[in-house]
């Protein structure tokens, strides 16, 4: 499988402003040191081998869009927030090279940051497609036809092309969408959550986002290593620090990087991608709480294998 | 590696000793120790201090059995955190428990 981040960021897009990147620049020039460089391309290679991520990069504004590339003939895709408008223009490429028009989303819940990329998915106009979304709510088609209303929209949901399919999936009975089992677990939030599990070929990966583990309910916690065993790669919320996930933002709906970690420990998973950032969150507040939680892995591994930490970003590929 | 824990009266306040390692197989433990001594404390209406020097390091699972503490502990009953090492330190700073709880360099200090 191929997992790939369309949009990252939690609760809200962002874009960066003309002195953020005005910012990097500037950082970039004093590090060059007044180097000369024969063209762009060697202006590249000198930027990769020495600028961090957040001054050579950025880890982007969408919000949660994750494609897994892996099934037999359909696109498979975790959320529709802000990220899926990009997504619909890259499959729309893709279908043109021959990839069949089968869409299979799945909806960790409902809320606005989750489903605002959908009335500007270009596939939806398109007669030749499927599109089935996939979700443990019973309510998630009236979510997506309400955000289509003449209120808040141009384009009623009735007018869509694409042949639409809603399925509720009850958490922890696997089912099989084009060769891939996957499997859903409740998760604590509002209006609930759910996360999914995609199996393939003795491979795992795990989408768990806006999922709050509570002090008071650690023991629920077994459920999620359960559901996290041996993983390749866990996608998490690690939107707050633990700090604020027990005081100010209690009861937010959101987790912590380093109960990720734990949970991803206690798992035996091999790779975690933080994931859903904080909105105000710039691109230096995002590479350090990576950083940290690289070295908060470090802290408690004791004999256990390496957890790699990884920090997602809108545009990251990883093989799984 | 097991949790051990130990507790003792001195100079009016109440010192919690843990020592060892505070992980998804020792949580409950520790846990379940803290908020007994959280309980003498406010019974006696003294101070609770943890002496963390003999602590190698707790996860997040330790964390949250301070915060159920803390909790437990209300407005009348403070609890200080005492003498962590270095990697304990660095995990507070992480978990920016640093900001809600008070920690002090040595067991004696007044907090
Ligand atoms: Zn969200
Ligand atoms: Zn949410």
């Amino acid at each position: 499988m191929l997992v790939r981040f369309w949009g990252t960021r939690g609760s809200l897009p962002v874009a960066q402003r003309a002195d953020a990147i005005q910012a990097k620049i500037a950082h970039a020039l004093v590090a060059a040191g007044g180097r000369r460089f024969a063209d762009e391309a060697e202006a590249d290679a000198f930027a990769r081998a020495n600028l961090d991520f957040a001054a050579y990069g950025a880890y982007g504004g969408a919000t949660s869009c994750v494609e897994i590339e892996g099934a037999d003939g359909a696109f498979l895709v975790c959320d529709l927030g802000s990220g899926l408008r990009e997504f619909g223009i890259d499959s729309v490429r893709r279908i043109a090279g021959g990839h069949p028009p089968v869409y299979h989303v799945f909806l960790s819940h409902l809320h606005w940051d989750h489903i605002m990329g959908f009335p500007f998915f270009g596939p939806a106009f398109n007669p030749a497609a499927t599109i089935v979304i996939h979700s443990g709510h019973a309510d998630a088609e009236t979510a997506l036809r309400r955000q289509q209303e003449e209120i808040s929209f141009p384009v009623p949901f009735d007018w869509l092309r694409a042949k639409f399919q809603f399925v509720v999936h009850p958490p922890g009975q696997p089912f099989d969408v084009a060769g891939v089992t996957v499997t859903l677990v409740a998760q604590h939030h509002s209006h609930d959550s759910y996360g999914y599990r995609f199996e393939k070929g003795g491979r795992a990966v795990i989408y768990s986002t806006d999922s709050e583990h509570k002090v008071e309910n650690m023991d629920a916690e077994a459920a999620f290593e359960g559901f996290f065993a041996e993983a390749d790669l866990v996608i998490c919320d690690t939107m707050y620090s633990l700090g604020d996930t027990v005081s100010l933002k209690q009861d937010w709906g959101h987790s912590s990087n380093i109960v990720a970690v734990d949970l991803c420990h206690a798992a035996g998973a091999k790779r975690l991608a933080l994931f859903h950032h904080e909105p105000t969150y710039t691109d230096q507040d995002i590479q350090r709480m990576h950083a940290e939680t690289v070295r908060y892995e470090e802290l408690v591994r004791a004999d256990r294998p390496q957890l790699e930490v990884i920090c997602a970003y809108d545009g990251l590929e990883v093989a799984v | 590696m097991d949790l051990v824990w130990r507790v003792r009266t001195a100079g009016g306040r109440l010192v919690g000793e843990p020592a060892g390692r505070v992980d998804e197989t020792t949580w409950e433990a520790f846990s379940a120790h803290l908020t007994a001594a959280v309980r003498e404390a406010s019974a006696a209406g003294a101070p609770l201090i943890l002496d963390l020097s003999q602590l190698d390091y707790m996860s997040s699972r330790g964390l949250r059995a301070l915060t159920i503490a803390r909790r437990e502990a209300g407005a009348q009953t403070s609890i200080t955190l005492a003498a962590p090492n270095a990697r304990m330190r660095e995990i507070f700073a992480i978990s920016r428990y640093d900001k809600l709880f008070a920690i002090v360099d040595d067991v004696d200090s007044d907090a």
